[in-house]
């Protein structure tokens, strides 16, 4: 199935914490300053509600999505309020794809984990927590993964201030 | 050689402790086997035939720190892992030695603005004798640090006088 026809049996099936979705589209010829939208279509979904979302994307029978190729999350700006958490699936039967982005507070950065769903999830959660200061609610084994354990910060947050020694180590 | 030479038998040979212990030493530097980065590719062509650091007596790669003389750091140190070369280092015995090879294990590199865990040198965790530039440096640019520290070796002096009492 294309983006479209996933997206219409999403709607169709009632696919829990869908909230909306976006096209890549070409530039508009009237306005100067629009420059048009690369990349991926994708849906947008609750963060609250991605493990149930992922549960019906992996059970239903049309869309079959049983493999998690990415959980990963970006921060797009210093000023904006929220960070993307993006999902990547793929359905080997179906040979389709589907991007998956939730809008998750900077100020209350907890989200259910999807180790239920997918118990490949664990490695990537582990390191959206180290990285940007993600809480899964739920997850098994919640250490730093690539970090070391005592690690101050959220490296990849884009207020984030570099340290100045580590272990008596200095970092100027 | 001086008054001595030529006062033996043949097949005896004159020569000063210090020269002999340096040579000795400086023959048969045997590194330890530790890689970092993409730098250590580099290091594992010296080793190999067309390079052959064997030429310099310095080809007994050791999987152990307690049977090394030369740490060649080769590649990034991040903070995680100059805990670990520390530890490395601290178990060599002496005389020992350290070549920081590359840019990244010398400053930082490539890394040196953004990189919030690579040490900018390894030279902040542990004494080195010698840097070699390139990032990574050719074979034959680790090799020329390698008869640096050769010449170094042989200017250090192991004997010691004795103190003179006044």
């Amino acid at each position: 199935m294309e983006f479209r026809g996933i997206l219409d049996r999403l709607r169709a099936i009632g696919a829990p914490g869908l909230l909306g979705h976006d096209e890549p589209r070409g530039a508009d010829p009237a306005d100067k300053k629009d420059k048009g939208r690369a990349g991926d279509p994708f849906v947008l979904v609750d963060p609250q509600r991605l493990p149930a979302f992922l549960e019906v994307c992996r059970d239903d029978e049309r869309l079959a999505f049983d493999i998690l190729i990415d959980l990963t999350a970006a921060d797009p700006s210093k000023d904006d309020p929220n960070l993307w958490v993006l999902v990547h699936l793929l359905s080997l039967a179906y040979r389709q794809r589907l991007t998956v982005k939730c809008a998750l507070s900077k100020a209350a950065a907890t989200m259910p984990t999807s180790v239920t769903v997918h118990r490949g999830a664990q490695w990537h959660e582990r390191e959206c927590g180290e990285m940007f200061g993600i809480t899964f609610a739920g997850h098994p084994d919640p250490r730093h993964i690539l970090l070391p354990e005592d690690w101050l910060g959220f490296p990849l947050r884009k207020d984030y201030v570099f340290p100045d020694e580590y272990h008596g180590i200095s970092c100027k | 050689m001086g008054l001595l030479e030529r006062q033996f038998e043949e097949n005896v040979l004159t020569t000063k402790v210090d020269w002999l212990l340096n040579w000795c030493r400086m023959s048969s530097i045997w590194p330890m086997t530790f890689g970092l980065a993409c730098c250590a590719i580099e290091m594992m062509a010296v080793g190999c035939a067309h390079h052959d650091i064997d030429r310099f007596g310095a080809g007994a790669f050791r999987a152990s720190p307690r049977q090394s003389d030369l740490m060649i750091v080769a590649g990034t140190v991040n903070f995680k892992m100059a805990e670990r070369i520390k530890r490395l280092y601290d178990q060599m015995p002496g005389p020992k030695y350290v070549i920081a090879m590359g840019a990244c294990a010398t400053g930082g590199g490539p890394y040196y603005k953004y990189g919030y865990t690579v040490v900018k040198g390894v030279d902040r965790v542990v004494p080195v004798d010698v840097y070699v530039a390139g990032c990574p440096p050719r074979p034959e640019a680790l090799l020329e640090g390698l008869m640096k520290l050769q010449q170094k070796i042989q200017q250090s002096s192991v004997v010691r006088r004795p103190a003179r009492t006044a």
